[in-house]
């Protein structure tokens, strides 16, 4: 950077401290997973006060983590799944649309994107009821493609119009139909989008919690990890090692799928739903 | 139907499994919000009886609410300028590409990934009565600042607003940076060049070219503020002490599902929908583009 004034310095200065600001928490929560309580008051910020891994098996113990966690895995997948099923047809066929009805129900998407739906807890439970899906993972699993769909459609629109013409063309020539075109032509062409669609929604379907909260319920048998996770806070007022642990055992996933997919995700977030 | 209009629908047919799913999993729970709220309903599996707009006058006398929607207020007015201010400076600050500037992307990423839950938890150690703040306080010498942060009816809301800020300002942040990225370096040097100090280029050159997408970044922080926020009081001060820290996504969770008032509570939803639209739009008016 060129010449800099007192502003510049202080901009150094602020933006410096608010990185430690974000790094501080992270750090005092990860080295107070491995400590026992008496490491964790005498020497909170010190890295060097044992390896306790004791708070590891109390967390996974404590709040049943090792269900939780194949309970949020089935929910994130098969909902993953759910919403790629749906929406790939349909953005292949919003993609290729022409005339006033194809744009309308690609509008219908785009505001879909901000409609606040956490506005409709209660009614969504009692869907679920209706349904007799009421604490079951089934019933997240298809309702969260639901909450997804509009950014997913509106994503993989964007990509699969952007492939050239002249390819379905030569494809149709060839006798292709509809199904066809999709499968060897757009799916394929789509997938670096389809990744990132893929992406996105893992990280907002397995860090959903409040959906999850009131349609599991506290049945350790199909609660999802991040509904356990905090009943380690309850059950554990004076221990934050065990709590601090849990929390690391949660974030494992997401910050593997991180290190392989940094771009990724990046671009996931870039498109813009993460925070909703 | 002639045959060409029949050739140009036919594929639509592709998109009514999506359609379908969007309008039974999100439209209907949506509309059928604003039936209930008209509602007298004490339970999930209880009887309702219509009561038309009863549970809406009732709102006008329930000191609660109104501790709620002043709360919810004050959470829009301090995040939304101070994260979106922060934020943007932040993104300008990185397109400058200053020492280190890839390890502060990496790490203005790190809330991202948090669940609300886990965000929550983490804070729940930093504010906890022996936890990060109070011992960075005894560690520094200020034992008489010390106190139990989320007990207090004087700092709960204070932390709430902060953990608010603490995660959704680096999101944005990154989220600008990405959008200046795109602006012609030129349009920056030609500024220099007439001796526009950083400050002048920021406000005056770079705020306007990002008018838009800067709208779309306050329009998630806006939701995030008003929605999302229900996990962090939730998890952290369950509304408390008293009723010092509840907000209006808050007090819909907690008067449906912990007080069986769940026909008051729709009531609450449904201003809280209307707030949200009405403030998306407003927003949108704000920061539309006007050159």
């Amino acid at each position: 950077m060129r010449r800099s004034g007192p502003l510049m310095y202080l901009a150094h200065a602020a933006v410096w401290l608010y990185v430690l600001l974000l790094l501080v928490p992270v750090y005092y929560l990860l080295v107070s997973a491995f400590k026992d309580n008496v490491g964790i008051l005498s020497a909170p910020f010190s890295p060097f006060t044992g390896l306790e891994l004791g708070n590891f098996a109390k967390a996974m113990e404590h709040a049943t983590l090792g269900p939780a966690l194949l309970n949020q895995g089935y929910v994130t997948v098969a909902a993953n799944l759910l919403t790629l099923a749906l929406a790939v047809p349909a953005a292949f066929a919003l993609a290729r649309a022409r005339g006033r009805i194809g744009v309308l129900v690609e509008r219908v998407f785009a505001l879909g994107f901000l409609v606040p739906g956490f506005a409709a807890l209660v009614p969504t439970v009692m869907l679920s009821i209706m349904l007799g899906l009421f604490h079951t993972r089934e019933f997240l699993i298809v309702f969260l493609p639901a909450s997804a769909m509009p950014l997913s459609v509106i994503l993989l629109t964007q990509a699969m119009r952007a492939i050239p013409r002249d390819l379905e063309e030569s494809a149709v020539l060839d006798g292709a139909g509809s199904w066809h075109l999709l499968r060897s032509v757009y799916f394929p062409l789509s997938i670096p989008t389809l990744t990132v669609v893929l992406i996105l929604n893992f990280l907002s379907f397995w860090n959903e919690y409040f959906f999850a909260l009131v349609i599991t319920g506290p049945d350790t048998a199909v609660r999802t990890a991040q509904v356990a996770l905090p009943t380690l806070s309850l059950a554990n007022a004076s221990q934050y090692g065990v709590l601090a642990a849990g929390i690391v055992i949660t974030l494992v996933p997401v910050y593997v799928l991180y290190v392989f997919f940094a771009d990724k995700m990046e671009r996931a977030v870039l498109a813009g739903a993460l925070k909703g | 139907m002639s045959t060409r209009r029949w050739r140009d629908l036919a594929p639509l047919g592709f998109t009514l499994p999506a359609l379908g799913w969007f309008l039974v999993f999100t439209v209907g729970p949506l509309v059928s919000l604003f039936y209930f709220a008209l509602t007298d309903w004490r339970g999930l599996i209880a009887p309702r009886t219509f009561v038309g707009l009863g549970n809406f006058t009732r709102l006008a006398g329930d000191p609660v609410f109104h501790h709620a929607v002043r709360n919810s207020l004050v959470q829009l007015v301090v995040t939304l300028p101070v994260v979106i201010a922060g934020a943007f400076m932040i993104a300008y600050y990185l397109s400058l590409k200053p020492r280190g500037h890839r390890f502060i992307r990496a790490v203005l990423f790190t809330p991202v990934l948090l669940s609300a839950p886990a965000l929550a938890m983490v804070f729940v150690g930093v504010f906890a009565p022996s936890g990060l703040v109070n011992g960075l306080l005894k560690g520094i010498g200020l034992d008489a600042a010390v106190r139990p942060w989320l007990a207090a009816e004087s700092t709960a809301s204070i932390a709430i607003l902060a953990v608010i800020v603490w995660s959704s300002m680096s999101v944005s942040a990154v989220m600008l940076a990405a959008r200046l990225n795109n602006v012609p370096a030129e349009l920056f040097e030609a500024a220099g060049l007439d001796g526009c100090g950083h400050w002048r280029r920021m406000w005056t050159i770079a705020w306007p070219i990002c008018r838009d997408y800067v709208g779309v970044v306050t329009m998630l922080q806006f939701l995030w503020t008003l929605f999302s926020s229900a996990a962090v009081v939730l998890l952290l001060t369950r509304g408390g002490p008293g009723t010092s820290t509840v907000n209006l996504s808050f007090l819909v969770y907690d008067y449906a599902f912990n007080q069986s008032k769940v026909g008051y509570s729709q009531a609450i939803a449904v201003m809280l929908f209307v707030v949200g639209v009405l403030g998306l739009l407003g927003i949108r008016r704000l920061f539309r583009q006007n050159y």
